[in-house]
């Protein structure tokens, strides 16, 4: 999302533009005046967006829908990454009497805990089973502990620091700082976006691509966690680009800078270029960006004429998907995210993806489990069901999201 | 029974003359308790016995009886000071308002700066109501006696208001006066809207949709804040709570952003602004 740093308070205001129903005044010039009009009155593209969300997801969400409704109208909630690479200017400090807490930090003090935990269970598990009594239920809850604390305990120690105010708190960020080396402190994003990274669970030496790149939030919590060995920054879109460069330049020094590289392929031709070579890759696909599209009336992909480009956005997404799982090593990992609530964007394309890897690729690809994440971050965080992967939910206590992301890997 | 009252007033006050039980006498005669003739004396005790009689006669005149009048005596003292003659017009002018008997009552209990509003802003407010928001006579006396503050607000408050119901929330007066809408402030009104807005539960009526499936007005004014999220909005306290502190702070930018453009917007134009 837009990052807010270096901005002023005023600035920030206009970013604001809320198109609203009814009393709104219009310019006269752009007033519709039926007598000359020669074709039917504009409605707005937010506007069809809005109906276009409110016929499929009142179906898919059923009782949650009206809740996401109006969280997706109202103000989101950032979150601030913190920059690793700058030089430590009390920022912690400075958040933490704010009340904000590092939601990364404490998904990953929850682990620990739950880790010791099950061992003191398991200890008591066994004196209870020499004692005769079967405490079936401890036993299950021990045994997902132990499945799923020591992958999520790796990926949580993973050095991104993300902000965010506790839920029900609305305050904001204040724009970010240069510190004397003219870096900038944080980067305010959607902190959901942070999970997507999370779970792809950087290691050490890792060669890393990202797809989708621009306009870079995913791409800088990458470097954050100063674990890839490289990372391919790619985006089809060379404006989109320039800001990727942008957040390169004002958050990360010369020395890491190098270690990414910025191209402007298309994704889908990434296997022709070089296939099999990268140990994780992330696929932030282009989608129908819901908050974008109800709030934004700009470059809104509701409007009619890309219409044909919205209606193909499920085929893109899935070749994208697919140049991603191709260009990974096998055994390595591939993460899928939108930030889109629609089933036909999410789990239908990952299950299409699956399927054309078998079939047309032989490759097997395993779906992995990312439960761990909802009983982890449940406090800062409202998940849904899905049939595969995790989805995140606005709700106006944690406004963060729409965002859907699923792991796979590659066999 | 109210004129019997004052004759037995007169005749107690010219009987004892000293100021204290003097007073107290021909409150009594009046038909006040001794407690109540007491608690009487102790509003605005440095007026004048014949000011005080005066109006407490008015107020009786109007039908309240002995409780009631020293119950409102006791909420806005300052009625004690309204002279005689300005209590009867007043009186008289919300009677030919339309307000009788029971209703001007009830109306001068739920608000008794109907008495000490000023005549100007009286009839402002009273010709918004007729001319600007096409209310019929009926409709305004029922209006008077239900939510009798709707006089005490500013005209310019009032028209916004009764323009954010009739345009943006699609509601027309017969609906508006049943429901007792200026019973609720307009900011608690908004908030509720919106959120039923956001929420997808309510939706602007477009140009000649006469039926709707929107909440009725009366259910989103009368209902408490409780009821109201569970079976309107069906949403948590939370939610709500969180969703006023963002509208009120969205609102506010609106202004600011507002005084900002203040010389930039001559050629913009309200939409449907058909009744003034």
């Amino acid at each position: 999302m837009a990052a807010l740093g270096g901005r002023g308070s005023a600035a920030a205001a206009l970013l604001l533009r809320r198109p609203g129903p009814g009393l709104r005044p219009v310019p006269r010039r752009y007033r519709y005046k039926e007598k000359w009009a020669a074709t039917a009155p504009r409605i707005p593209c937010t506007r069809l967006a809005l109906h276009h969300f409110d016929m499929s997801y009142s179906l898919q969400l059923k009782d949650l829908w009206p809740s996401v409704r109006a969280s997706l109208l109202c103000e989101q909630k950032y979150g601030a990454l913190l920059n690793n690479f700058s030089a430590d200017n009390y920022v912690t400090q400075e958040l933490e009497l704010m009340n904000a807490t590092d939601f990364v930090s404490e998904g990953s003090k929850k682990a620990q805990q739950g880790a010791a935990a099950e061992e003191v269970a398991r200890g008591e598990s066994r004196l209870q089973e020499a004692s005769g009594k079967v405490r079936t239920v401890m036993q299950t809850e021990t045994m997902t502990q132990a499945e799923t604390s020591l992958p999520l305990r790796a990926s949580i120690s993973s050095n991104i620091k993300c902000y965010t105010y506790p839920r029900g708190d609305i305050t904001r960020f204040r724009p970010a700082r240069q510190d004397c080396l003219g870096l900038l402190d944080y980067y305010l994003m959607d902190a959901a976006s942070v999970l997507p990274v999370l779970a792809l669970n950087v290691q050490r030496g890792d060669l890393v691509l990202d797809l989708c790149a621009a306009p870079g939030g995913k791409t800088l919590a990458l470097l954050q966690t100063g674990l890839c060995g490289h990372l391919a920054a790619n985006d089809v879109s060379i404006s989109r680009t320039k800001r990727l460069y942008n957040i390169l330049h004002s958050y990360v020094p010369k020395e890491i800078r190098e270690t990414v590289s910025v191209t402007s392929y298309d994704g889908r031709d990434w296997e022709k270029l070089e296939g099999g070579t990268f140990h994780k890759v992330l696929v932030d696909v282009p989608c129908t960006t819901d908050r974008h599209s109800v709030m934004e009336e700009e470059n809104n992909i509701f409007h009619k004429r890309r219409t044909k480009e919205r209606q193909m956005l499920p085929m893109l997404q899935l070749q994208l998907l697919m140049a991603g799982i191709l260009a990974t090593k096998p055994g390595g990992e591939v993460v899928y995210s939108t930030c889109s609530l629609s089933s036909l964007q999410n789990e239908c394309v990952i299950e299409r993806a699956v399927d054309i890897a078998e079939t047309q690729f032989n490759i097997t690809v395993h779906v992995e489990d990312l439960s761990h994440f909802r009983t982890l971050f449940q406090d800062t965080f409202s998940f849904s069901d899905c049939r595969l992967g995790e989805l995140v939910l606005p709700h106006l206590t944690a406004n963060f999201g729409p965002m859907y992301f699923c792991k796979l890997r590659r066999v | 029974m109210a004129a019997r009252l004052l004759r037995v007033c007169g005749r107690a006050a010219g009987l004892c003359p000293r100021r204290g039980c003097g007073e107290a006498a021909g409150l009594r005669a009046m038909g006040f308790s001794q407690e109540q003739a007491r608690r009487l004396l102790g509003v605005e005790p440095r007026l004048g016995p014949q000011r005080r009689e005066a109006a407490v006669a008015q107020l009786l005149l109007l039908g309240l009886n002995a409780e009631a009048a020293l119950g409102l005596l006791e909420r806005s003292p300052g009625l004690l000071r309204m002279p005689k003659e300005q209590l009867q017009e007043r009186a008289g002018e919300l009677r030919r308002l339309g307000l009788d008997g029971g209703q001007l009552q009830r109306a001068v209990s739920r608000c008794p700066e109907l008495f000490t509003l000023p005549r100007k802003r009286m009839a402002a407010a009273v010709r918004l109501l007729r001319e600007r928001c096409l209310l019929t006579a009926e409709q305004l006396r029922e209006v008077l006696w239900t939510c009798p503050n709707v006089l005490l607000e500013e005209p310019h408050q009032l028209h916004h208001h009764f323009q954010y119901v009739y345009f943006r929330m699609g509601v027309q007066q017969k609906e508006i006066v049943k429901a007792r809408l200026f019973r609720m402030s307009f900011a608690e009104l908004r908030n509720r809207h919106i959120f039923l807005e956001r929420r997808g539960l309510y939706q602007t009526p477009y140009k000649g949709q006469t039926q709707t499936n929107n909440p009725k007005l009366k259910d989103i004014v009368q209902l408490s804040e409780k009821d109201f999220l569970a079976n309107l909005a069906c949403s948590t306290p939370e939610e709500y709570e969180v969703f006023k502190k963002l509208l009120a702070r969205e609102e506010e930018e609106e202004e600011n952003r507002g005084a900002l453009y203040t010389d930039k917007d001559e050629d913009f134009d309200s939409e449907g602004s058909k009744a003034a």
